[in-house]
C-alpha cells in the first residue's frame, strides 16, 4: 500500500466538495480519476497530497497520516503536477526543473552532484534533453507539461499525482504525455476527462460524482454503459476496441438528449 | 536561477563580491566630494581616517563635520535604504507573484509613514513607543488591509495592487487629517517634507538602528532564497515543493514589513526604488533569489546614493526631495514594466 485515504471530508463555501472518500492506490500502478465537472476531483487531489487539509478522515503514506509527516519529508515521496501551472518569471527549461530539487537542498546548500544527476534524469525521461535552456514561455503546452512532469521527477518521488496533466492539448501530446506517465513506473494517481483515454491508460479507475466515490476497480468493472449514464448523463456502447481495452462510442439520441449528451460528452 | 554546474564557483563570487563592494565604495565617495562645498577626494579619506580610526590628520573642522557627521551618515543611509527597499521590493514581487509589488505601490509605506505620523504629532504610545515602532505598526496594519481586501476580491494577484492603492490612499489621508487638523504650522512644514522622502536630518544614531536591521532583514531573506524559487509557479506549487507557505508569508511579509517601517521613520517615504531596482537587477542576474537578493541589495544601494547626489545638485541652492529625484526615474520605468507584463490580445 503507497498512499490512501479513509473517508476523508472537505468543504468549501458551505458546500461538501468531498464527501467521504476512500481510496487506496496500488503501488507501481496508474489510477485514473474520473468525473463530471465539479465532482470534485481537484480537490481530492489537493487533499491527497495535503496542499489542503482535510476537515474529517486521514490520508495514510505507508500508514503514516500525512498531516504529521513535515512538509518537506513529504515532498520529497510525493509530487504534484498541477493543471497549467504558468509563470510570468523569464526561466529556462532547466530552472523549472531544478526547483524540483527544492525538497532534497539545505536553506544554504549549494548545488550538488546529486541534484545534477536528478535533473539529467528527469529530463531525458520526458524526452527534453536538448531543451535545456529553452525559456520556458517559448514552450508549446505539450512541452510545458512535459517540463512540469520533469520537475515532479527530479523530486525523485514514489507518487506522482497529476491534475488533468492532457488538459488543452491535442490528441497526439494527449497520448504522448499519457504513455509517458504509463512508462514511469510509479505509483501514479491521474485526474482525467476523456473516457477513452482513462480505459486506454490506467490500470484502476475510480469515478467521483458529486464528491462521492461511486466506483473504484478495473477499467471493466468501473466503466460500464449503466453507470456512465447515471453519472454523465450520456448514452453510451461500450466494446472491446481495437487495442484490447474497452472502447466507449457515445450515442447521440434527437432533440434534447442529444444536446445533453454532447455536453456531456464535452464536459 | 543560478547556472553554476557544479557547486559554487568561489574565485567567481569573490571577483563580483569585490566590485560589488568597489562600486558601493566609488558611491560612497562621489557622495563625499561632490556638493555645495567641493572637497578633493584625499581631504574625504583624511577626515574619514579622523573619524573611523582617531587619527589626527589635518582636516579643517568644518570640512571634518560636512564630509564625516554630514556627508558620510547621509550616504550610509541611502545606501542601507535603498538596498532595503529594493530586497523588499522583490521579496513582495516574489510572494505575490506580481511584478508591479512593491512597498509604497502596496501603501506599505503609506501605512508606515501614518504610523510614524502618530507618533510623532499624536505622542501616541507615550515615550516608551518610538517613531520606528509606530512605523511599523503602520506599516503591518496596511499589510492587513491590503491583504483583506485582496483576499475579499477573489485573491487573484492583480487584485493586491488594486487593493494596494486603495490602502495608499487611506493611510495617506490618514496622515494627511492628522497633520492638517494636529500639527502646529512647523511640525505641518516639517512633516510634509519629511513625507517626500529626506535625507538631510541623518545623523549616526540614526545608522545604529537601520544598520542591524537591514542587514538581519537581508540574512532572513536569504534564508528564504530557494523558498521564494519555488513561489514561481504559485503557492501550491511552492507547498508541494516542500515550502511551509504560511511560515514564510508570515516571516517575509513581517521582514518587509520591518524594513519598511525603519526606512520610512528615518527618511519619509521613498517610491519606485522598490520597483525598478528589482526589475533591473534581474535582467542583470537572473530571477533565482540566492543571486537576485544581494544583487538588489547592492543595486539599490548604489541607486539611491546616486539619487541622493542628484537631489543636492539638480537644482543649485536646493535639495529636491529624494522622492521626487526617484519618481522621475521610477515613473517612466514603471511604465515600461506594465507594458512588458501586459496580457496578450
Amino acid at each position: 500500500m503507497t498512499l490512501a485515504s479513509r473517508d476523508i471530508r472537505w468543504s468549501a463555501g458551505g458546500r461538501m466538495i468531498v464527501d467521504g472518500v476512500t481510496l487506496e492506490a496500488a503501488p507501481g500502478r496508474m489510477l485514473g480519476l474520473i468525473g463530471p465537472n465539479g465532482s470534485g476531483k481537484s480537490s481530492l487531489l489537493r487533499l491527497l497530497c495535503r496542499l489542503r487539509n482535510a476537515a474529517s478522515g486521514v490520508v495514510m503514506l505507508d500508514g503514516r497520516d500525512i498531516a504529521r509527516v513535515p512538509r518537506r519529508d513529504l515532498a520529497r515521496r510525493l509530487a504534484f503536477v498541477e493543471q497549467q501551472a504558468t509563470t510570468e518569471i523569464q526561466l529556462s527549461v532547466c530552472d523549472v526543473v531544478r526547483l524540483g530539487r527544492t525538497p532534497h537542498r539545505a536553506a544554504l546548500a549549494s548545488w550538488s552532484e546529486a541534484d545534477e544527476a536528478a535533473v539529467t534524469a528527469a529530463l531525458s525521461r520526458v524526452g527534453l534533453e536538448d531543451r535545456h535552456d529553452q525559456l520556458w514561455h517559448t514552450l508549446s503546452g505539450g512541452e510545458r507539461q512535459r517540463v512540469h512532469i520533469a520537475r515532479a521527477l527530479a523530486q525523485e518521488p514514489s507518487e506522482l499525482i497529476l491534475d488533468e496533466p492532457t488538459n488543452h492539448l491535442d490528441i497526439q501530446h494527449q497520448l504522448s504525455i499519457l504513455s509517458l506517465i504509463q512508462r514511469l513506473g510509479i505509483t501514479c494517481i491521474v485526474a482525467l476527462h476523456d473516457l477513452n483515454l482513462a480505459a486506454l491508460f490506467c490500470d484502476e479507475i475510480a469515478l467521483l460524482h458529486e464528491g462521492r466515490l461511486l466506483a473504484a476497480g478495473s477499467p471493466e468493472t468501473v466503466l460500464t454503459e449503466e453507470m456512465i449514464r447515471t453519472v454523465f448523463g450520456v448514452t453510451v456502447a461500450i466494446r472491446p476496441g481495437a487495442t484490447g481495452r474497452r472502447h466507449i462510442e457515445y450515442l447521440i439520441d434527437t432533440g434534447r438528449d442529444a444536446a445533453r449528451a454532447l455536453e456531456g460528452a464535452k464536459g | 536561477m543560478s547556472h553554476a554546474v557544479h557547486g559554487p564557483n568561489w574565485p567567481a563570487r569573490f571577483g563580483i563580491a569585490l566590485l560589488a563592494v568597489i562600486a558601493l565604495a566609488v558611491a560612497v565617495a562621489l557622495a563625499v566630494t561632490i556638493g555645495e562645498m567641493a572637497i578633493p577626494l584625499d581631504t574625504a579619506l583624511k577626515a574619514l581616517g579622523n573619524g573611523l580610526f582617531d587619527l589626527d590628520l589635518p582636516v579643517s573642522a568644518i570640512q571634518q563635520g560636512v564630509i564625516f557627521d554630514y556627508r558620510l551618515s547621509r550616504a550610509v543611509m541611502a545606501g542601507l535604504c535603498g538596498g532595503s527597499l529594493a530586497l523588499s521590493g522583490a521579496i513582495l514581487q516574489a510572494l505575490l507573484r506580481n511584478p508591479l509589488a512593491e512597498p509604497y505601490i502596496l501603501g506599505i509605506s503609506a501605512g508606515a509613514s501614518t504610523g510614524a505620523v502618530a507618533v510623532m504629532i499624536l505622542g501616541v504610545g507615550g515615550t516608551a513607543m518610538t517613531v520606528s515602532a509606530g512605523a511599523f505598526i503602520g506599516s503591518c496594519a496596511a499589510l492587513a488591509v491590503v491583504a483583506l481586501l485582496a483576499a475579499g476580491a477573489g485573491g487573484a494577484s492583480d487584485r493586491v495592487i488594486l487593493a494596494g492603492v486603495a490602502a495608499s490612499q487611506l493611510f495617506n489621508a490618514a496622515t494627511a487629517t492628522i497633520v492638517t487638523t494636529l500639527a502646529s504650522a512647523e511640525q505641518a512644514r516639517g512633516v510634509m517634507f519629511w513625507l517626500l522622502g529626506n535625507f538631510g536630518g541623518v545623523r549616526w544614531p540614526d545608522l545604529w538602528v537601520a544598520t542591524p536591521v537591514a542587514l538581519l532583514g537581508f540574512g532572513i531573506c536569504m534564508l528564504h532564497a530557494k523558498a521564494l524559487d519555488a513561489f514561481a509557479f504559485g503557492a501550491d506549487a511552492a507547498a508541494s515543493l516542500g515550502v511551509a507557505v504560511m511560515r514564510v508569508r508570515i516571516v517575509l511579509f513581517a521582514t518587509t514589513a520591518v524594513l519598511t517601517a525603519v526606512m520610512v521613520s528615518i527618511v519619509g517615504t521613498i517610491g519606485f526604488v522598490g520597483l525598478v531596482i528589482p526589475h533591473a537587477a534581474r535582467f542583470l542576474v537572473g530571477a533565482g533569489h540566492a543571486r537576485l537578493l544581494p544583487a538588489c541589495l547592492v543595486i539599490g544601494a548604489i541607486f539611491m546614493i546616486l539619487a541622493d547626489i542628484l537631489s543636492r545638485v539638480l537644482v543649485p541652492q536646493q535639495i529636491l526631495p529624494i522622492g521626487v529625484v526617484t519618481a522621475l526615474f521610477g515613473a517612466p520605468a514603471f511604465a515600461f514594466i506594465l507594458y512588458r507584463a501586459r496580457t496578450p490580445a
